[in-house]
Order: C-alpha cells, then sequence, then structure tokens
C-alpha cells in the first residue's frame, strides 16, 4: 500500500527537540501538582512587649521607659458580633473602630507621643471568635499603629 | 546572492514546537520563582484561618515553628506541630506525667537543649525565634489564651499569626 507523501524527502534542520519538550512537560506538570503558591496567606506579626509581670516577666533594662499603652477590650454579645472598646471608642464595626483608633493616634502623635512609643494590647474576652481577634488587629495596624499585640482574656 | 551548491533544502518536517516551548519555558521559570517546593512548615491546610487585608510575608521560615491551635476537649486547645520532623500533637500539659510539652518544646528552639537562657553550642540561645499561630477562625480565645501564655513564659517574643490573604476590591 502506498502512503501519500511517504517518498517526500525530509531533512532535520536542527537538533531534536521532542526530548526536550518531554523533559519540560514533566518538569511543568510536577511543579504544577506540588508546589504551593506564595501570596495565598500571609502573617500578622505581633511583638510582645517586655513586662515585669505576668508569663515570660522579664528584667526591665537599665533606663527602659515603657511605651504609652492603649488597652482594646473586645467582647462578643452575641457569637457573630464583637464589641471593641477602647477608652471612649465602643464600636462593633470593623471600618468605625479603624478611624476611631486612626483619630486617636493623632490624638496621641499630637501630644508628642511617636507611633514606635505606643503599645497596642488587645484584650478579647473568652467566648470571642478568632477572627474577631483578627478584624480588631487588622483596624489597629489600619489606623496606623506600629506595636499592636495580645493581652490575656478578661 | 546564488545559494551554494549542495546545500539542501530546509522543510519542516511537522509542527513547529518552538512556540510551544517558549511558552512551557516561560511557564517553568514563572513556577519556579512563586512556588515552594519541598517545603513543609506543619501547617495544618485543614484548618479555615481568618481572613485579613493586612499582613507582612515570612522570607525565612526556617527559625519558626507553626503551632496549629484548634478547639480540643475539656476547654483545652488542641496544638499540633512539626517538631522533628513528625507532625504530631504538642499537649499544653500532659496528665499521665504532669509536664508541659510545649512549654518545653518552645523553650528547647528559644532557649536550646538546656530549656534555659546562657549556654553554648546545643544550649545557644535563639532571640530571633518566631511562633506562626495558626488557629481556627471559628475557634474561641479562651482556647487561643493558653497557647500565647505559653508563648510568652518561653519568652518567645514574637509571634504571628496566620491569616488568609484578602484582595481589596476596587
Amino acid at each position: 500500500m502506498k502512503i501519500a507523501g511517504a517518498k517526500k524527502v525530509h531533512y532535520d534542520s536542527g537538533p531534536n527537540m521532542t526530548p526536550l519538550v518531554d523533559v519540560v512537560m514533566v518538569i511543568l506538570i510536577f511543579m504544577m501538582l506540588v508546589g504551593q503558591f506564595v501570596g495565598a496567606e500571609h502573617y500578622l506579626v505581633s511583638n510582645l512587649p517586655i513586662s515585669q509581670s505576668g508569663a515570660g516577666g522579664a528584667k526591665l533594662p537599665p533606663g527602659f521607659i515603657p511605651d504609652e499603652p492603649l488597652d482594646i477590650r473586645v467582647d462578643s454579645p452575641t457569637p457573630d458580633k464583637f464589641v471593641a472598646v477602647a477608652g471612649k471608642i465602643r464600636t462593633g464595626d470593623a471600618a468605625a473602630l479603624t478611624r476611631a483608633l486612626r483619630t486617636m493616634r493623632q490624638q496621641l502623635n499630637a501630644a508628642g507621643k511617636a507611633d514606635e512609643k505606643i503599645q497596642v494590647k488587645i484584650g478579647p474576652g473568652k467566648n470571642v471568635k478568632y477572627r474577631f481577634l483578627v478584624a480588631v488587629y487588622e483596624a489597629a495596624l489600619n489606623a496606623g499603629f506600629k506595636k499592636v499585640a495580645f493581652a490575656t482574656s478578661h | 546572492m546564488r545559494r551554494r551548491r549542495g546545500m539542501p533544502d530546509i522543510k519542516e518536517g511537522g509542527v513547529n514546537v518552538t512556540p510551544l516551548i517558549d511558552v512551557v519555558m516561560c511557564l517553568i521559570i514563572f513556577f519556579m520563582l512563586v512556588a515552594k517546593i519541598g517545603v513543609d512548615t506543619g501547617a495544618d491546610q485543614r484548618i479555615s484561618i481568618p481572613a485579613s487585608l493586612q499582613g507582612t510575608d515570612i522570607k525565612d521560615m526556617g527559625n519558626t515553628l507553626t503551632l496549629n491551635v484548634q478547639p480540643g476537649p475539656i476547654d483545652q486547645p488542641m496544638v499540633t506541630a512539626l517538631v522533628g520532623g513528625v507532625q504530631q500533637e504538642v499537649k499544653l500539659v500532659d496528665s499521665n506525667t504532669g509536664q508541659k510539652p510545649l512549654l518545653n518544646t518552645l523553650k528547647r528552639f528559644r532557649f536550646g537543649y538546656d530549656l534555659k537562657p546562657g549556654g553554648t553550642k546545643d544550649s545557644l540561645d535563639n532571640p530571633d525565634f518566631k511562633v506562626i499561630i495558626r488557629g481556627d477562625q471559628d475557634m474561641e480565645c479562651r482556647f487561643l489564651e493558653p497557647v500565647l501564655i505559653t508563648c510568652a513564659e518561653a519568652q518567645v517574643k514574637n509571634v504571628s499569626f496566620n491569616t488568609r490573604k484578602v484582595v481589596e476590591q476596587p
């Protein structure tokens, strides 16, 4: 049986790329299957303040000036809501909390307290859900505070 | 210019794979840059972590310990971590021995094998040691609190909270 074009002469015009394509495809599929992509998750960093009392209480270094404390108390009146209280601020909305905390930070700055010398401590109630704690934490960061940490439950 | 005699005509004998190789090579380079391959931090992917807009990336995961925190029985958290290459539960208090495995583990990372400040070689302090908390978003804070207290007791200064990145809507 004659196949059309079987007599056609083919010339190789360069290196045979087929094995390369095979290997490269295998590498590509391997990476797609086993790779974990960066960018899906990130971290909220909390630097614990130096404290003489409580767990991990340490000796204060000489000349140490403690930071201006700003306590935010978080409670959950119902399982799907939270209320954050910081001084005169009392709100259950993260955006409103951000705005109020930003105003408070500006007032503290105007009173001579630099952002680096203000220690925000978030004290959650025992029944507050972790995601609300993160929401309050994020509100403090959005408000421009540099040092945010957690205090023990009240 | 006249072509030299004897040089064969170049004829394509099949599908031109050059664009395919170009694209595949680009994809491979992309994956090599953005994918983390073979890095096991002990993070339990089954835990539903909370979402946040803010957050930073930790470049060096080598000096970290990821604690997976979930609600456990009798008001105690269930903490798992990759310790000694094995993913295992690290109890706050071992009811059989009365010891504190989580505290001892954190101290071992923080202060070395002597579990206390000072020392050399295997007991060298590690002040840059970081703990990453990977907590369930619906977990109540009473489960998280003892873990944070244990971190403070072990004098771990840097505690980070693993959150899911949320893309801000325009």
